[in-house]
């Protein structure tokens, strides 16, 4: 067992681009792991539970903690070997350490706060949220802040204001299901698959998107928060009207309408955020990213705007460790032994201190 | 033995496991010399709380991997059940855990071997299944805690402050110093996850075979 370089009670030189991190991530359905040289990814493991949960039409808590605890140490392994070092090479670790699944987040953290101590090096919590943020500052083509973050997924929605490497303001975030979810659900009605949200915009490829109307929540409220819960409300409607037989007939027609209303209604918040004419770049982060029709609209309202927009890869948009890693680069880290104690946290703005 | 600890539910009953395992571990850790001199980690499978569960095994497995040693482990029961085939005299042993839902997690050892492997049942079912042992039965663990009303018709329950209802980790540790360990570590849920459970259910219903 070799030493740490970095004694106890010293935190990571934050410019020092050859510190060498390893990052754990369980805070959902996807057991990740990755090794960073300051922002170059030396390897991102994600090992996806997708198809553990595709039965259950959604991610099942329980099934993803037992996941998790089959997965962590494998895949923390893979990711070392992948980068070619030795867990004995790693200076700190990054974990999530929450939102999240609290089942799930205790898995990783539990890991992770056992490896560290066992080498006595040190701890470095993230906040989930704040790593989509910090998929941006990655290499190859990092950004620097200020900018506005969309980030949307199956179990956030949210924007967020980053002025600084070290955190960032929620200034808008969804009042009810996240935009993924809303995505899974409609796509469970349409007897698609899960996860649902590339299944849906498959389907809706071959749809007429004014076929059918579904509202476009909070575009006549003040304020950036979005609300999908309407919209699905919607759907349902919808699918008893036209019956089973009707379903089968217009199920593209109905993806189509849905996605282009979830779609509408994020760019229609983001566009208000652009109005005032604060940011010059904007950025995407989350699973919903990844939509075709969200990244052209997006693209179109960048474009209408004057802003720049970066997108990252598909692989850094979903959940994934290099971020939670990004996100360390600029988070404090917690010496050994400090953080043996150190809890996981569920909901709530518990974002360790940037 | 260097050391032993143990720390029980907090406020509320709020089980501790996330915030008291790991810092016991290093106290045991140091106590041995350092993890240089530690060459093997056992750790308690259950039957128990799933989340207690998993990060006793997480932190076992995470420490295991970090230290290059292997980790095994034991079923929790026949750490429970140990001292009180050891030191009671008593030759049958029913060690229990609570299961929540009005069920306990529970083995029976007879002579020193295990005769009911770990499962989970209703305190009338336990209570009914120890109606065939002929022997008399010593019950240790929450389980018989709990339903102490329901089970002491077949069997014996020491008093509360017993230290045989509750798990002690120097049993742990002599059971995992044996060559006859799981070297998987895998947990015993003994239940599926919920969710299976309605969906299987449901699956069953709609389909008219
Ligand atoms: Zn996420």
């Amino acid at each position: 067992m070799t030493d740490s370089q970095s004694p106890p009670g010293q935190t990571l030189n934050r410019n020092q681009s050859s510190s060498v991190l390893l990052a754990v991530e369980t805070s959902c359905d996807d057991t990740c792991a990755a090794v960073l040289e300051g922002p170059r990814i030396l390897s991102n493991v994600i090992s996806s539970q997708a198809a553990a949960h595709s039965r259950f039409g959604g991610v099942v808590p329980e099934v993803a903690s037992r996941q998790h605890l089959e997965l962590t140490v494998p895949v923390t392994q893979a990711a070392l070997a992948e980068a070619d070092v030795s867990l004995g090479d790693i200076e700190a670790i990054a974990v999530t350490a929450g939102p999240g699944l609290i089942g799930a987040l205790l898995v990783g953290l539990s890991t992770a706060k056992a490896m560290a101590a066992t080498h006595r090096i040190p701890l470095i919590p993230v906040d989930h949220l704040q790593g989509h943020v910090a998929a941006n500052f990655l290499e190859p083509d990092p950004i620097e802040p200020p900018f506005l973050c969309l980030v949307a997924s199956g179990g956030h929605t949210l924007l967020a204001a980053v002025r600084e490497h070290g955190g960032h303001d929620v200034i808008g975030q969804t009042l009810d299901d996240a935009a993924g979810e809303a995505f899974d659900k409609a796509a469970r009605m349409l007897g698609l698959g899960y996860p649902g949200g590339p299944a849906l915009e498959r389907l809706a490829e071959g749809g007429d998107p004014a076929a059918f109307r579904f509202p476009v929540a909070m575009t006549r409220e003040p304020g950036l928060d979005f609300s999908f819960s309407g919209l699905k409300t919607a759907l349902v409607y919808r699918c008893r009207e036209l019956g089973e037989e009707g379903l089968r007939e217009r199920d593209a027609d109905l993806a189509a309408g849905f996605q282009a209303a979830v779609v509408n209604q994020l760019v229609a918040k983001l566009d208000r955020a652009l109005r005032g004419g604060e940011w010059d770049t904007v950025a995407l982060g989350g699973g919903v990213a990844a939509n075709g029709p969200l990244r052209s609209a997006v693209a179109a309202a960048c474009e209408r705007r004057g802003a720049g927009l970066k997108l990252v890869s598909r692989e850094l948009c979903t959940d994934n460790a290099a971020m939670i890693g990004a996100a360390a680069l600029h988070s404090s880290s917690l010496a050994y032994p400090d953080y043996l104690s150190f809890d996981a946290f569920a909901t709530g703005p518990r974002a360790p201190a940037a | 033995m260097l050391f032993e600890s143990s720390v029980g539910p907090g406020e509320a009953g709020r089980l501790q496991h996330a915030v008291a395992v790991l810092p016991a571990l290093e106290q045991a850790a140091d106590a041995a010399g350092g993890w240089e001199s530690v060459t093997r980690i056992a750790v308690g499978l259950g039957p128990g709380s799933f989340t207690g569960l998993r990060i006793g095994i997480a932190t076992a497995r995470g420490a295991g991997a970090a230290a290059g040693i292997p980790v095994v482990g034991v079923s929790t029961l026949d750490a429970l059940a140990r001292p009180a085939l050891e030191d009671t005299g008593k030759s049958a042993v029913l060690a229990t855990t609570d299961a929540r839902r009005g069920e306990l997690f529970a083995a029976l050892y007879l002579a020193g071997k295990r005769v009911w492997d770990p499962f989970v049942a209703s305190s009338a079912d336990v209570s009914d299944r120890l109606r065939e042992q002929s022997e008399a039965v010593l019950a240790v663990g929450a389980g018989a805690l709990r339903f102490r009303d329901e089970l002491a018709v077949r069997a014996e329950i020491p008093g509360e402050s017993s230290p045989l209802h509750r798990v002690a980790a120097r049993h742990l540790c002599a059971l995992g110093a044996t060559d006859d360990v799981d070297a998987s570590s895998d947990p015993l849920y003994l239940r599926p996850p919920d969710a299976e459970r309605w969906h299987d259910r449901n699956a069953s219903r709609k389909s008219p075979s």
